[in-house]
């Protein structure tokens, strides 16, 4: 069979390109989502579906370990400091280095190792990258002028946060500008605007922290905080209380309030009653203060979080669509074929040479017209209910079927990136500033994407293992959360999903054309 | 600021050596940047590689077919503007013809900064545009980090401030009440 016509001709290819996803692999992914769409609608949802969840300190030959390494303050501290040290070095290459993108540490360690390799880490670690942020770490060193232990309280204003910004409203927009940044502006080719930005998110983050109560910078600002937030609701681990009855018997809520020593919850979380990993940065606050040694990381099922526990609102629920669209926009843009159009457009509008109006158009068109389908399908799958739940309760329960396609399409699209520009990353490290480098000849960028440290088979059989399992995961929490919502008494399976099950399954055809498809290099 | 020179280039293996390879060259290495565009590998060179504010420079470009080696015969324009957010327009350098195999044009640039050099060309109906970002003397100054820094420690002040008036308030505060409850 002739699977040409599925790829798109690869005009004006400035970068190097890599081959996408073969067919053979495609067939594998279509065959498998055909049986997982057959189950969905023909077997019905089992109620009170059982999960199971173990705390890593019960474990027999791990658990010493993890409860000995949660009484250690300084183990955090050290990776602080040394991630800190990192980052500030990132900042002064990206100022005084080459501004040749693969020469400079700046752009290779932010944007090839960093966020690359961030989006896979949290499927391990959950939000364990929080605990360690340098724009965290370096604005409380800088405001509460103490390492580690709980700073003055008169070093901060205590603001509450305005109550218009109580909410992932404000992620979402940064997050949106700084995809616009990344992507249309182009600060992941450029050192000096790579530092520019990382110099920008401290200063927030300090003045955050100096101006209002806790870290309301990592709890309602962040964009990068909030994307680990949200995708950690699918990690198999998270911080949780290792017996549930001490917490249930707790009076004194230290892991709220805090202790003499210990800072409170920087992101006013309750660990008794603390039902999604979203806003747990896991700073590991909680378990230094708890006076029963009653918090440590828990392994569960993966998605346990998502299908049972997790109730998003309605800025949440706009969050995880974001995300969506973004990721997908993502491995839009990086077809070789997008600068064509980006060209063709600007020729139509009179666009300036740095094609920003084209590029700022056609990214509000790619994030609205998944958006508008997904609301349009939420609305359909509320009018086949008999008793109607209320619309937004529908849309945000929805939303969470969304957030594994996201998460799987990031990770495969990311996979290509860390795997295959990262290859140079020991010459950068040795040469951080970059003196006197040259620019990549074509022989020498086609060696570092095509001679990657894994073979290029497993890189897409990885890639198609992923969009499966997220296709998989999204069916699952889509049955159980029709259920959820469906008025008491009423079948959920079958045809009741049909309208958002068409929708995961466009996405995921969508996302699985675009990694068909080749991939344009950053560098 | 816009000038084209001859330059007296040998071959060795299709790209120039400008006796770099000399002992006694006064010649400088150049910043090249080959790449794959459309149809054409092109080949963009800055004379010397990491050039100074006032100083001659020179810019080649080697667009030469895929499928059959061909040089583009058409005209190449080179352009160059800032390398920094929210720059003005491009400014043109010049167009130029085809000489010897090579697009050349001459170029002094008056101030340090990051700049972006640009060749543009139309081939088959399309337009072909190759980026070389450049650096102009020394690396940028330390105004970005003194910035973020005096916003810091501006907040930091302000916070700080703010924080002893309210306590000297709440000194007073407590001092008049006890005052009160003495009489």
């Amino acid at each position: 069979m002739n699977w040409d016509w599925l790829l798109l001709p690869t005009i004006g290819a400035g970068r190097m390109s890599h081959p996408g996803l073969p067919p053979g692999w495609v067939m594998l992914v279509l065959a498998a989502m055909s049986c997982m769409v057959a189950w969905a609608i023909w077997i019905p949802v089992r109620a009170g579906h059982p999960h199971s969840s173990r705390s890593l300190v019960h474990l027999p030959v791990i658990g010493p370990a993890v409860r000995k390494m949660l009484s250690l303050p300084w183990l955090v501290l050290a990776l602080r400091i040394a991630v800190a040290a990192i980052f500030l070095l990132t900042i002064y290459a990206g100022l005084f280095g080459t501004p040749l993108p693969e020469r400079n540490l700046a752009t290779m360690l932010t944007w090839t190792l960093w966020w690359s390799g961030l989006i896979g880490a949290i499927f391990f670690v959950g939000s364990a990258w929080c605990a360690i942020c340098p724009w965290n770490a370096l604005a409380t060193w800088l405001v509460r002028r103490r390492l580690w232990r709980r700073g003055s309280e008169t070093s901060s204003l205590g603001l509450r946060v305005p109550k218009v910004l109580r909410s992932v409203w404000p992620a979402l927009i940064l997050f949106v500008g700084l995809s616009w940044f990344e992507l249309g502006y182009g600060v992941t080719v450029s050192p000096y605007a790579t530092a520019l930005l990382a110099l920008l998110l401290v200063v927030l983050a300090t003045i955050s922290l100096a101006v209002f109560e806790r870290r309301a910078f990592c709890r309602y600002f962040c964009p990068v905080g909030r994307t680990i937030g949200f995708y950690a609701e699918l990690s198999p681990v998270a911080l949780r209380p290792v017996d549930p009855d001490v917490c249930a018997r707790c009076t004194t809520l230290e892991c709220y309030h805090g202790t003499a020593e210990v800072e409170p919850c920087p992101t006013h979380q309750v660990m008794g009653s603390m039902k999604q990993n979203t806003y747990c940065i896991s700073c590991d606050a909680c378990s230094r203060s708890c006076p029963h040694q009653n918090v440590a990381w828990r392994l569960r099922s993966v998605g346990q979080e998502i299908i049972q526990a997790a109730h998003p609102r309605w800025d949440e629920a706009w969050f995880i669509l974001g995300l969506l669209a973004l990721t997908s926009f993502h491995g839009t843009t990086m077809l070789p074929v997008w600068e064509h159009w980006m060209s063709v457009l600007a020729q139509r509008i009179g666009d300036s040479g740095q094609l920003l109006w084209s590029f700022s158009i056609t990214m509000g068109v790619s994030l609205l017209v998944p958006v508008a389908l997904f609301a349009l399908l939420a609305l359909l799958t509320q009018r086949l209910m008999a008793k109607q739940p209320e619309y937004r309760r529908v849309f945000s329960a929805l939303a969470l079927a969304t957030l594994p396609l996201a998460f799987v399409y990031h990770l495969s699209h990311n996979l290509s990136h860390l795997v295959r520009e990262s290859r140079g990353m020991t010459e950068v490290m040795l040469n951080p500033l970059g003196i006197n480098a040259q620019p990549l000849t074509c022989n020498q960028a086609e060696a570092r994407h095509m001679l990657t440290a894994l073979q290029q088979d497993t890189i897409f059989a990885l890639q198609a293992g992923l969009l499966l399992f997220g296709f998989w995961m999204a069916v699952r929490i889509l049955r159980h959360r029709v259920t959820s919502i469906a008025p008491q008494g009423q079948a959920a399976a079958g045809w009741h999903i049909l309208p958002m099950l068409s929708f995961i399954v466009a996405i995921t055809l969508y996302n699985l054309w675009l990694l068909m498809q080749p991939m344009t290099m950053r560098m | 600021m816009l000038m084209v020179l001859p330059a007296h280039a040998h071959h060795i293996l299709g790209k120039p050596a400008y006796n770099s390879g000399k002992e006694n060259s006064s010649t400088p290495p150049s910043m090249q940047m080959e790449t794959q565009i459309g149809d054409y590998l092109v080949n963009f060179m800055v004379f010397p590689a990491f050039p100074k504010p006032g100083v001659q420079g020179r810019l080649h470009l080697y667009a030469a077919r895929l499928d059959n080696g061909l040089s583009y015969q058409g005209k190449v324009t080179f352009k160059v503007r800032d390398d920094r957010w929210f720059a003005p327009d491009a400014e043109v350098l010049g167009t130029h013809e085809i000489d010897d195999k090579v697009y050349r044009q001459g170029v002094v640039f008056s101030k340090e900064g990051d700049y972006i050099v640009t060749a543009e060309f139309q081939a088959d109906g399309q337009p072909y545009i190759i980026d070389l970002p450049l650096r102009v003397g020394e690396p940028a100054g330390m105004m970005p980090i003194g910035v973020a820094a005096g916003a810091i420690v501006l907040v930091l002040l302000g916070v700080s401030t703010a924080q002893r008036r309210r306590l000297m308030r709440l000194k007073a505060v407590r001092h008049h009440e006890a005052a009160r409850s003495e009489t």
